[in-house]
Order: structure tokens, then C-alpha cells, then sequence
């Protein structure tokens, strides 16, 4: 079997930061990346057959990504970049299942650090299944790297930042906004939360700079605003909106209709925890870090030891957070692995862990107006889908909740959420809220899907590829 | 009638244009475009109709994770419009429900 002294699993900002700190110290690191090129989901490179011609338009993130990945393939001696290779399980002795090359294999590690990243919260409500509805990341992406319009007529509904990252970038792109929705209650926090943000303002200036574009640009920015419903045949075609109020609970009489072609939504992000879980680690509960996060120490090791877990993927809280940790990570497993002395392993992370407790405290202050209240839970009506491979409505999950499920896992028997191609990642996180509020809610939480190998669909002669003996 | 296009051109030059077929009708690609973003470019949302109640998908999450945007790609079913690269005269079919492709 093959080994690596360490193993990197995601190839975001936290997984390359990680990467390149060990390197640096002299380990030996295998990077594993299910996609094409380095970068993760903000500093994803565009397809070969795409050429650059003003990386400005691409905007701020592409060009900050150009330069980690540039460090981070001139250690290309010490750092071997497996891309296009899927990490589907994890096992006891320190085995990786990868299915690469059409084919599985295994890796077997002496630390291993997960990276893996976050994707947008999905919130059900009537409607938001029909084709035409995208995740704000989603939209992101086709705007950002494959260079197209989600439509002519967009609505973005959500919270915080990333929306106006988007918003921006639609902009730019000469598409058209039809409204932007913040359930929160952008201008009141923000002034409550100015200690925390004090010495970041180079967020601060990015945010303000792309409110600004927004304004110019004439678009309604509705704060305390939400999407109740999407309404169309085969595509979305309209979509109801309403005031809310500080639970994100809509005020009757408030609703309208918009016209639309697309809608992004942008409820924050929930990490991508199936491979903490399947591995063991603890988990805690922390709704402003995205849901069930694994629980780390300060060198952002898991209760399992040589285990690490770093970025959005191990509490969501943005890129920066994510580089610093990975760096932290990065050094001590040199320090573990004795590349590295203790004290010098100490002296090159204070910087990294000084910036990572600023950046926490501003992202508080950000959880203040974004953090999803319970209204967010109530949009679902009867015949809403919640779990959308196995089409399970709202109603039929009542029903099993009825019969006094207090824990996820007996929902999961009862009524098939999370049994389809996507493990849960879609319904989990909506169905652990609803489960929250309800008044015979478990004390220590509904609990998560606990994810099966193979963590991601993955085809019966890849599988099969894997040599037992091995 | 000229079709809509919604790339976009700014920033970037796109590599060698080719058809795909979607349905067996031609579709205008790019080297280095996903199915999901070809068939997005042209206007079209609907990628498959689920199982159970025969309703129409397209793309949602975008990142390789809800699978809503799986499609019958060179006769491939449930292979990921948004994961997969377009190339010339690749063969894309909306996919139906299992009931109706006879599964």
C-alpha cells in the first residue's frame, strides 16, 4: 500500500496553506483534490481552454489565489498534487480509500488534515426545487469560472457578505439584479459590532467598496427581507418576498411578487463534516460556525489523534480563517513529525494564530446579523420537498417527527431523508434545524447523518478496483 | 432566430467553439465548459425529472454536491452536468425518471 508521512485532503485555501508551511519545514505531503486544478471554491482556476485576458474582471479572490497557488507549486519537490481524486473513506488504521484514475486505491498516513470545505446552507421552501433556483455558490461559480449569466432577471436572497460578493460579480458581468433580500438586519449590527471589527478593516473596505458598486448600480437592497416561495412550471417565474422581523418571520401583508428568471440563495454555508464523521471525531453543535463542526484543540488537531481539520469544512468562518489555520495546522504536524523544533514551530505560528483570533472576533460580529433564526425552519408548507433525492415532503417528516424521533438517525429509517445520491448533504442541515425547535427536542441535539463509504456516489467498477490484500 | 447567449465575455477569451448534442439537437460549446454551464449558456434549465413525482431539476448547488444536475452524458446515466466537461459531439439526454427509462 502506498504511504505518506502526511496527508492533505481538499485543495482550498486551508488544505494548500497546510500543505505548503509543512513542505516548507521539509515533510513530505500528498495533497488529495477532488477537482481539476488546486484552489477549492474561491480560488478556482478556470478550465483549460479558457484564456485570462484581465484577471481584474475575474475579481479580488482569483487574483489573492494566484499567488498561494504560485507557493504553493514551487514546492512541487515536496508536495505531490493528486487532482481529480476522491477521498471515499476512512478507515481505523490510518487508510484512506481514494477512487483515482478510474480506479480505487488506498493511502495510508501518518497525519492526515482534513480540508474539505463548505458548501451553501440549503433552506427549503415552496419552490425551491425548481430548475432556475440556485445556490448563491452555485451562481458564483458559473459567473466566476465558467463565464455565464445565471439569467437576466436574477433575485439574491440571504445574508451576509458572500451575497454581495455575488451581487458584485453579477454586476460586473453585466447581468441584471432584480433584488437583493437580507433577512438581517444589516445597518443596526453592524454599528453594535464595531469593537469586533476593529483592525480588520481591509474586509471592511471590500464590503463597503461592493455595497457601493450595488447602490450605483441602482438595485433595491431590501434588508429584513426573505423569499417565502418560487413560482413557475418548469422554471422559476416569479418569486414572493415579504418583510420579516427579528426571527426572520415574515409580517403579514407584507408579501409581493417579483418577476425573476433565477434566484440565488445565500443562507451562509454548512461545513462539510462526512469525513470527520465517518473518522471518529467529536462534534460539537455551533450554528454560527455552519452546524456540526469537529471538535479541535489549539493546533487544530480532532479528539482523533493526528487527525487535523482546518477551514470552512471544520467551522465556517471564510478563507482568511481557513489559510491561518491551515498554516498553524501545517506547522505543527512539522513540529510532530520532528521537522521542526518546538520553539521554532511557536515562533512562525504567532503571527498566524494573532490574525486568527481577530478574524474570529469579526466573524461574530458577522453571525450577529447572518446567523439563520428560526424562521428560516417555518417557510416549508405540507407538499414542500425537503429531502430532495427521495422527494420526501415536509408533511411525510412531520408525520415520523410525530411519533416522538428525537434523534436524526431514527428519521433517517423512518422516512428515507438522506438515503439518496446526496447522503443527507442537502436535507441534513434543514432537517437538524426543524428538529431543534421543536419542543421535545433532544438535549444534546438531533444529532448528524452519519455518512456511509462511499461518501460520494461513486461507480461499482471504481469500487471494485480496490485490491483487498493490498 | 439567433438563439440567447448568456456567456460572458468580458476578462476572457474561450478556447475552440464545437456542437454538443442535447437531445440531438445541436448546442453551441466551448472547450472547457461544463454541460451544465453549454446548456445554461443556451437557455435551457431543465437537466431531469425525478423519480417519484416526474418534476423538473436543474443545476442548484453547482459544486459536484446535491446531484440534481445528473444526465444521461455519451449514454452514461446519472453522470453530473456541472462536473463534466463538454467536448465535441458529446451526446447529453435530459434524464428522465426511472420509470420512464423503463428501470
Amino acid at each position: 500500500m502506498a504511504e505518506s508521512d502526511f496527508v492533505v485532503v481538499g485543495g482550498g485555501p486551508g488544505g494548500i496553506a497546510a500543505a505548503i508551511e509543512a513542505a516548507r519545514a521539509g515533510v513530505n505531503v500528498t495533497l488529495l483534490d477532488e477537482n481539476e486544478r488546486p484552489g477549492g471554491q474561491i480560488y478556482r482556476q478556470l478550465e483549460k481552454g479558457f484564456r485570462v485576458t484581465d484577471s481584474a474582471a475575474l475579481g479580488n479572490d482569483y487574483e489573492k489565489g494566484l499567488q498561494l497557488l504560485r507557493q504553493f507549486s514551487s514546492l512541487d519537490d515536496r508536495i505531490r498534487y493528486w487532482n481529480n481524486t476522491q477521498v471515499w473513506g476512512i478507515f481505523k488504521d490510518r487508510t484512506l480509500a481514494l477512487a483515482r484514475n478510474g480506479t480505487s486505491s488506498s493511502l495510508g498516513f501518518k497525519k492526515l488534515l482534513l480540508a474539505t470545505g463548505a458548501y451553501d446552507r440549503p433552506v427549503p421552501f415552496p419552490g425551491w426545487t425548481l430548475p432556475g433556483v440556485f445556490t448563491a455558490g452555485g451562481a458564483q461559480r458559473l459567473v466566476k469560472t465558467d463565464r455565464v449569466l445565471p439569467g437576466e432577471r436574477i433575485l439574491l436572497a440571504g445574508t451576509g457578505p458572500l451575497q454581495f460578493v455575488l451581487a458584485q460579480q453579477i454586476l460586473k458581468a453585466g447581468g441584471g439584479i432584480a433584488a437583493i433580500l437580507e433577512a438581517g438586519d444589516l445597518s443596526k449590527n453592524w454599528l453594535q459590532g464595531v469593537k469586533g471589527i476593529w483592525g480588520n478593516w481591509g474586509y471592511l473596505k471590500e464590503g463597503w467598496g461592493y455595497l457601493r458598486q450595488i447602490r450605483k448600480a441602482g438595485v433595491p437592497l431590501l434588508r429584513r427581507h426573505i423569499i417565502l416561495e418560487a413560482r413557475g412550471q418548469d422554471r422559476v417565474r416569479e418569486a414572493v418576498i415579504a418583510a420579516v422581523d427579528e426571527n426572520w418571520r415574515s409580517r403579514p401583508g407584507t408579501e409581493r411578487v417579483v418577476t425573476v428568471d433565477a434566484v440565488c440563495l445565500g443562507y451562509g454555508l454548512v461545513p462539510s463534516v462526512e469525513l470527520t464523521l465517518l473518522a471518529g471525531c467529536e462534534h460539537e453543535y455551533d450554528l454560527g460556525l455552519g452546524g456540526y463542526v469537529p471538535v479541535r484543540n489549539e493546533d487544530m488537531e480532532t479528539t482523533v489523534k493526528d487527525i487535523y481539520a482546518v477551514g470552512d469544512g471544520a467551522g465556517v468562518a471564510g478563507s482568511r480563517v481557513a489559510l491561518y489555520e491551515g498554516r498553524i495546522a501545517g506547522l505543527s504536524v512539522a513540529r510532530s513529525l520532528g521537522c521542526i523544533s518546538d520553539s521554532d514551530a511557536r515562533k512562525h505560528s504567532k503571527p498566524f494564530r494573532r490574525s486568527l483570533s481577530r478574524s474570529t472576533r469579526f466573524r461574530k460580529v458577522l453571525d450577529q446579523i447572518s446567523m439563520p433564526r428560526p424562521g428560516l425552519s417555518e417557510l416549508a408548507k405540507h407538499d414542500t420537498v425537503i429531502c430532495r433525492c427521495e422527494e420526501v415532503t415536509f408533511g411525510e417528516i412531520q408525520e415520523a417527527l410525530a411519533q416522538d424521533t428525537a434523534h436524526i438517525k431514527d428519521l433517517k429509517r423512518m422516512a428515507r431523508v438522506g438515503m439518496g445520491s446526496c447522503q443527507g448533504r442537502m436535507c441534513g442541515p434543514a432537517i437538524i434545524e426543524i428538529m431543534r425547535h421543536r419542543a421535545n427536542a433532544a438535549p444534546g441535539g438531533p444529532g448528524s447523518l452519519l455518512p456511509r463509504p462511499p461518501i460520494k456516489p461513486t461507480a461499482l467498477r471504481i469500487l471494485a478496483g480496490l485490491d483487498p490484500d493490498e | 432566430m439567433k438563439m440567447k447567449d448568456r456567456r460572458i465575455r468580458d476578462g476572457v477569451q474561450r478556447g475552440q467553439p464545437f456542437d454538443i448534442l442535447v437531445d440531438g439537437e445541436k448546442i453551441p460549446a466551448y472547450e472547457g465548459e461544463t454541460i451544465g454551464a453549454v446548456l445554461l449558456a443556451a437557455g435551457r434549465r431543465t437537466l431531469r425529472y425525478t423519480n417519484k413525482g416526474e418534476r423538473p431539476r436543474g443545476l442548484y448547488c453547482g459544486i459536484g454536491l446535491c446531484q440534481e444536475c445528473r444526465m444521461v452524458i455519451n449514454g452514461i446515466p446519472n453522470t453530473q452536468a456541472c462536473r463534466t466537461l463538454a467536448t465535441p459531439g458529446c451526446t447529453v439526454e435530459i434524464q428522465q425518471s426511472n420509470r420512464k427509462r423503463g428501470g
